[in-house]
């Protein structure tokens, strides 16, 4: 009770205090940020205590539970407002483009009229001006004159205020006066024509005027009918946004029923130029309703400025939530071109789910982007298509839009189909990336914002494999063999669009549950001059596919079909042609069935590629030399095997079998004194990701000298090195016993004791050739060399521990502790989690070889470790977004480039989710030790659930210098890559990323390619059982480590592991400046006197001299660039 | 370099401040380039080691790593009588490397430039080494002592890698039984010890300092901080949490004081990636 009384009087007393703190706290916080406002380095923020704990203001209060209530964290919220502050128009530009506009539509209202001619004379325009039409078939009725625009006004994204940078567009809608046109004028192109006229028309007034800079032809979204004209200001502004002239017919001009999808107004008899014994009935002609669309959107842009700029008024956040949409479609390619999902699309997009009510008005723009990519990603709009319209009686209904076109999404006239050119796998991928883009904005775990609005995603490395059409002439020919005549009138003669929704069903059929999506560039607009013709159909870059595998059952060699009785087996054999044939199975059951190619991994990867070129044969007649696939090209740097080519993942897996053999013999063994607890691989051959994984060969013992105890295999003088073999490694854990010694040396006495009994036992039982050391055990098995290390798990914690002067015993950590846990828990540990993430994606190890295989060409090997690169290829398969998981070596590997090329080392932890073991607080814990002692860390931080503060893999290496040169090497390499997959007339190999550019070192040894080991091997199967061979002799490396360990404080030594005939040299800067002469320093230096004072320099000369004494018989040649350093 | 050797007239010591002497050394006869080796008598204040007489020791400075111990002693072998050669990674105090470790055992060299002393058998071959003409090198690798580098050298390392496992079993044999008996010697002392440390006939202890492990506690850092902690925790169980009204309080502000540091570090955080134009998306 007392007690109580007590604490009750304490409580005023302390809130008072509190009071009387407040005033000062004031003063000091604003001037606290003041300072701040300058920082550019993060540093831990340090708040002083007073600061923290001031009483909240309402307002702040709310202001911090919206930012923790809405996002994950207010990061994201500031985040998307400096996104916008970056895309938005600035008032300076803004400024300029009204400027320019006044000045265009003053030019404009002047244009000089011109007498009325037949629509196909065209002898008024001079001859500097051409029309931008292409004029299939010629001839066409009407008369036309030019005369000033009825009026000129800003449509678009620009009044709206959506327009965003970069490559701004300001469409500015020219009316054609009434009398120019004729009611009629909807039938067979007639208005589309005159529309060119009349745009060829201002760009012969326009061209005389020198305030418009440049100009150029081009035209809406891909579509030939709708020509724009593009105008760029002059002088310096020319680049900094673009003005397009649409000319339209006057509002109402044209009846809106006359374009019902189901109506025709391109006439097949005048198409055709043939008389056909029906003509005239329009009944019976075909349907033109892409046709139609592509008319009544010269119709109705203002009503749709109207509609737009309404429902933006209701809505604040409108235009900012229509800019966010937009970036994020930039970033995935799907914003321009033909059948594109523009930002147009995006405004109504928003303004449907606005006026549906399924947003309100008064959410923010994040909010606005993300209910829009939840709605895509739930909505069908290939099945399902959604209306503007307010009264759906009086026009089309949704079931007719579907018949007619792919994806349906109607404007609010109702008579317009806004999606009329998008494909239905244009729409799927846009239902990917948003259900994509929707899982992992959820995981805390992920950078949100980065991946979902910043990282762009090209195709060539969001699909797993591509395949380009070179020659789109070829696809005239699958018009007519897919009979498709009435489609081609539809959309003018444009036979790649009119193919492309046919081949892609086809595709689409073919692969069926072999991918996840298939996807296709868009056609970029074409621009011409206005000097020039408008350029053919076939005159466009070539159109790319790419798909998106499933691995499971991706590389399966047999489509099976259905049983051959069925009613379905006729489809089949129609779909496959005479690859279809009639087999029996295991099961009983006798089916069609289609067998691919294929028997090693790298073989049956290229199954897809088999059948697109097949069905594109057989049903589109595209000859497969025009096809061009980008699967697996980058592939070949790791192909081995002459009979059957192979990138090593048959290998690898007997690699693992007969260790996992091994692994059980160990555990059976009887006789040993304490008993094996666990028995560990730890070499990249037992995750599947050794470079060149081990072959078997046949040895030539005239090579070879033989040992004299143990008749073992030695390398012989004066003969080539013989091939590299690897020791594969294995740790073998014993069991801990009072009968362990508390000792380091007797520890290694008693290990050594082991590995001698575990070489006897193994001999005897099994009859395996085994050679102890101290430090290891050789077993020789299966033509495979495993090094078998006995390890005891209190070893590191007794090379701590010392006793000090006292008698006091402390624990220290050392390296060689470390070096030993490092070799005895972390490897293997590594070893068996990279093992299982191989089971799941089984292009992992692939991805890591190639990986590999381009550090070491590009001299990386020291800096980046195997055990980093495969830890820095995990993480593009556990944190793939935005992308999916890599699912054929060649996108794994590109986006490894990436990855190298655009990480944030500086400032950001690289978080390897292994397992799934880190949750979300994991990461925040991680990032904020991070940010804490960044000083102190690895340049290359790498966290892993075992490793959250140290990043022990990269500890030693890269160093910062060298780490920039991978970041830009890297970037260099991807930028080359790229452009040589994606381009059809690249000549030179892909190996040209391969190459290292020598050019920056002081000093190259070049090699005796016959002693350097020929990459690396096992032996021949057969000899298992006799004598040992050489293991691990690779003098290329034992003359490396020498120079290391002789000159390593004077120069860097770079070489490929992988059969490099080069080391490369490069002197330390600081190494050459002469120091005072001290007796710790003067390796390999001469001393210079001047005066009093005694200086020390490299002894170059010498140390050259020294380079070719230890390296003898391995150098060739030494080539010194002396002008680059001065002797 | 160039202005040092015209300095002084040839076939005299080339002498540098500090009291060294230059020699020059190269690999065989027909080599185009020289180290230059830095040799002085042996001078230390405080210690005192058999191992290094003062008189007769002479210290060399940077010996290539091909020249094992056994061409040094040759190479120097021309001013006298060598006793012995030693080579470490960097000058310093002769130490003692415990219990002697058999060729396979031993840790491997680093194979460095190194530092040498070498033991003359009489003081005058010191002055012999220091007035050695600087313009006359010394020949690592002649025919009578032929050295091996590169590939010969690594054959040969590879083939002495071998080893019988019988020899092998021998010497860990012989080094755990040396290893039995010192710990038996060392168990031996300690009882001993504890001996004394018993009552005598009258009933006297005798008490000493008593040497590490004789002690019931575990002498060690590691149990000292368990201590501490075990103690804090226990004063830490007696507190009682959010029982008052303040201490609820305290709790709200804390958090709110968790929101705002979050909301700081945010802050910052954008501040520096605008600085670094994070922001632009393409």
């Amino acid at each position: 009770m007392l007690c109580c009384c007590c604490y009750c009087q304490m409580i005023p007393s302390e809130s008072h205090e509190e009071e009387e703190n407040e005033a000062p706290v004031k003063a000091k916080r604003s001037k606290t940020e003041d300072a701040g406002g300058e920082e550019v380095v993060y540093h831990p923020v340090k708040l002083s205590r007073s600061d923290l704990y001031r009483p909240p203001t309402a307002e702040e209060l709310n202001q911090l539970k919206e930012a923790e209530s809405l996002f994950h964290c207010s990061l994201l919220k500031m985040q998307m407002e400096e996104l916008l502050k970056e895309v938005a128009l600035s008032e300076r530009r803004k400024q300029q483009i009204d400027s320019f506009i006044q000045t265009v539509t003053k030019l404009l209202r002047t244009v000089p009229e011109s007498p009325e001619v037949e629509v196909s004379d065209l002898s008024w325009l001079s001859s500097a001006v051409k029309v931008p039409f292409l004029l299939v078939p010629k001839t066409t009725k009407g008369k036309f004159h030019m005369t000033p625009p009825a009026s000129v006004d800003l449509i678009g994204s620009y009044p709206l205020g959506t327009c965003t940078k970069p490559r701004v567009m300001v469409d500015l809608a020219v009316t054609i006066p009434a009398d120019v046109l004729h009611p009629k004028d909807v039938v067979n192109q007639r208005y589309p024509r005159k529309r060119a006229l009349y745009l060829a028309g201002l760009a012969q007034y326009l061209a005389s005027s020198s305030d418009i800079g440049s100009m150029l032809y081009s035209c809406l979204h891909g579509n030939r009918l709708r020509p724009v004209l593009l105008l760029t200001p002059p002088g310096k502004d020319s680049s900094s946004f673009i003005v397009r002239v649409h000319a339209c017919p006057p509002p109402g001009f044209f009846k809106p029923n006359r374009f019902h999808p189901q109506r025709n107004n391109i006439r097949t008899e005048w198409y055709t130029g043939l008389q056909t014994s029906q003509s005239g009935k329009i009944s019976s002609e075909p349907p033109t309703p892409h046709y139609n669309s592509s008319v009544l959107g010269d119709l109705l842009p203002r009503a749709h400025l109207q509609f737009l700029s309404a429902v933006s008024s209701q809505c604040s956040a409108f235009a900012d939530g229509v800019a966010l949409l937009k970036v994020w479609l930039r970033q995935r390619e799907l914003h321009q071109g033909a059948g594109c999902f523009n930002g147009f699309l995006a405004s109504m997009l928003i303004a449907y789910l606005l006026t549906s009510h399924r947003i309100s008005n008064s959410m923010t723009a994040y909010q606005l982007l993300r209910n829009t990519l939840n709605f895509l990603a739930s909505t069908d709009l290939t099945v399902n298509g959604i209306s503007l319209a307010k009264d759906p009686d009086s026009t089309p209904s949704l079931a007719e839009f579907h018949d007619a076109f792919q994806v349906v999404f109607v404007d609010p006239s109702g008579h317009l189909n806004m999606c009329a050119d998008m494909t239905a796998c244009t729409y799927k991928q846009l239902q990917h990336e948003a259900s994509v883009s929707m899982q992992f904005w959820d995981n805390p775990t992920v950078d949100g914002f980065h991946s979902l609005l910043m990282t762009p995603k090209p195709m060539i490395r969001t699909s797993d494999h591509i395949f380009q059409l070179c020659e789109l002439v070829k696809l005239q020919s699958s018009c007519k063999k897919l009979n498709l005549l009435s489609e081609l009138m539809d959309h003018s003669g444009n036979y790649v669009h009119t193919a492309l929704p046919y081949i892609l069903s086809l595709l689409q059929r073919g692969l069926g549950q072999r991918i996840h999506l298939l996807t296709h560039s868009l056609s970029p607009d074409p621009e011409w001059s206005v000097e020039s013709e408008a350029p053919k159909h076939k005159a466009q870059p070539p159109l790319s596919f790419g798909v998106l595998l499933m691995p499971e059952l991706a590389a399966s060699a047999l489509e099976r079909g259905p049983p051959a009785d069925s009613p379905k087996a006729a489809e089949f054999r129609q779909l496959w042609g005479s690859r279809s044939e009639l087999r029996r199975f295991q099961d009983g059951a006798i089916t069609e069935a289609v067998l691919w190619d294929g028997e090693s991994m790298c073989q049956k990867r290229l199954v897809p590629r088999q059948i697109i070129t097949h069905l594109l044969q057989l049903h589109a007649d595209i000859p497969e030399s025009s096809v061009r696939y980008v699967g697996a090209m980058v592939d070949d740097v790791i192909k081995t095997g002459s009979e059957l080519p192979s990138t090593g993942e048959e290998e690898s897996l007997l690699v693992v079998q007969s260790y996992d053999d091994l692994s059980r013999k160990l555990w059976r063994l009887e006789g040993l004194p304490l008993s094996i607890t666990a028995v560990q691989g730890a070499h990249p051959a037992l995750r599947y990701t050794q470079v060149f994984p081990p072959l078997p060969l046949k040895l030539d013992y005239s090579f070879f000298d033989r040992e004299k105890t143990s008749r073992s295999l030695v390398p012989k003088e004066g003969k080539p090195c013989p091939a590299y073999i690897t020791p594969i490694t294995v740790i073998c854990h014993m069991e801990g016993s009072g009968k362990w010694p508390h000792d380091r040396l007797a520890i290694r006495h008693i290990r050594t004791a082991f590995h001698i009994r575990l070489g006897e036992l193994l001999k005897k039982h099994h009859n395996y050739t085994c050679r102890p050391c101290p430090t290891h055990l050789d077993v020789w098995k299966d033509g495979l060399v495993f090094r078998i290390h006995v390890a005891y798990h209190r070893e590191p914690q007794v090379l701590r521990e010392s006793v000090n002067a006292e008698g006091l015993l402390v624990v220290r950590d050392n390296e060689e502790a470390q070096a030993l846990e490092m070799a005895t828990i972390h490897k293997p540990l590594l070893t068996s989690t990279l093992h299982g993430l191989q089971q799941q994606h089984p292009c992992f190890g692939a991805v890591c070889r190639l990986a590999k295989r381009w550090l070491g060409a590009q001299l990386f090997g020291d800096d980046i470790t195997e055990d980093t690169a495969d830890l820095l290829v995990a993480s593009l398969f556990l944190q793939p977004a935005p992308f999916t998981p890599p699912g054929s070596p060649q996108v794994g590997f590109l986006r490894f480039l990436h990855l190298l090329s655009s990480f944030d080392w500086r400032n950001n932890p690289l978080v390897v989710n292994l397992n799934n073991q880190l949750a979300a607080t994991d990461y925040t814990e991680i990032k904020n030790d991070f940010t804490a002692t960044r000083e102190s860390l690895p340049v290359l931080f790498i966290a892993t659930p075992k490793d959250k503060k140290q990043s022990i893999w990269t500890k030693r290496a890269p160093s910062v210098q060298m780490l920039q040169r991978v970041v830009m090497v890297a970037a260099e390499s991807l930028k080359l890559l790229e452009n040589q997959l994606m381009d059809s007339n690249q000549i030179q190999d892909v190996r040209v990323v391969m190459r290292p550019p020598l050019d920056a070192y002081d000093v190259l040894i070049h090699l005796n390619p016959k002693q350097v080991p020929r990459g690396i091997m096992a032996g021949n199967v057969t000899q298992s059982g006799g004598a040992l061979p050489v293991i691990n002799y690779n003098p290329v490396s034992l003359y490396m480590a020498e120079l290391r360990e002789a000159f390593g404080d004077l120069a860097l030594f770079f070489c490929d592991p992988h059969g490099g005939t080069v080391i490369a040299v490069l002197w330390k800067p600081k190494a050459f400046i002469p120091v005072p002469f001290k007796t710790s320093q003067v390796s390999a230096r001469s001393v210079v006197v001047t005066g009093e004072e005694a200086n020390t320099v490299p002894n170059v000369e010498a140390i050259l001299e020294d380079f070719r004494i230890m390296g003898k018989g391995l150098i060739k040649s030494l080539e010194a660039r002396t002008e680059k350093w001065s002797l | 370099m160039a202005p040092s050797k015209k300095k002084h007239a040839s076939s005299q010591p080339c002498i540098i401040p500090g009291g060294f002497t230059e020699l020059s050394l190269q690999f065989s006869s027909d080599s185009a380039a020289q180290h230059k080796l830095y040799v002085k008598e042996h001078k230390v204040r405080a210690q005192k080691s058999s191992h290094r007489p003062l008189d007769r020791t002479l210290f060399v400075l940077n010996i290539p790593p091909y020249c094992s111990e056994g061409v040094v002693k040759e190479l120097f072998s021309q001013f006298g009588c060598v006793q012995s050669v030693e080579l470490r990674d960097h000058p310093g105090s002769f130490q003692d490397s415990g219990p002697k470790l058999s060729r396979f055992f031993k840790p491997v060299a680093k194979q460095g430039f190194r530092v040498g002393y070498v033991v003359f058998e009489n003081s005058s071959s010191l002055k012999a080494a220091k007035s050695h003409p600087h313009d006359v090198s010394l020949v690592v690798c002649t025919e009578q002592r032929p050295v091996k580098t590169g590939v010969q050298k690594w054959i040969q390392q590879y083939t002495e890698s071998f080893i019988n496992p019988d020899k092998l079993q021998q010497i860990v044999d012989s080094f755990m039984e040396g290893y039995d008996k010192r710990k038996e010697e060392e168990a031996e002392r300690q009882r001993k010890e504890a001996e004394q440390q018993q009552e005598d006939e009258e009933g006297w202890v005798k008490v000493t300092r008593g040497s590490k492990g004789t002690k019931g506690r575990p002498h060690s850092e590691a149990a000292n901080e368990r201590t501490l902690q075990k103690e804090m925790r226990k004063k830490k169980r007696k507190e009682l949490l959010n029982f008052y009204t303040w201490q609820h309080r305290n709790t709200q502000k804390e958090h709110i004081a968790d929101l705002r540091k979050k909301f700081e570090e945010d802050k910052q955080r954008i501040a520096l990636l605008r600085a670094q134009r994070k922001f632009k998306p393409y």
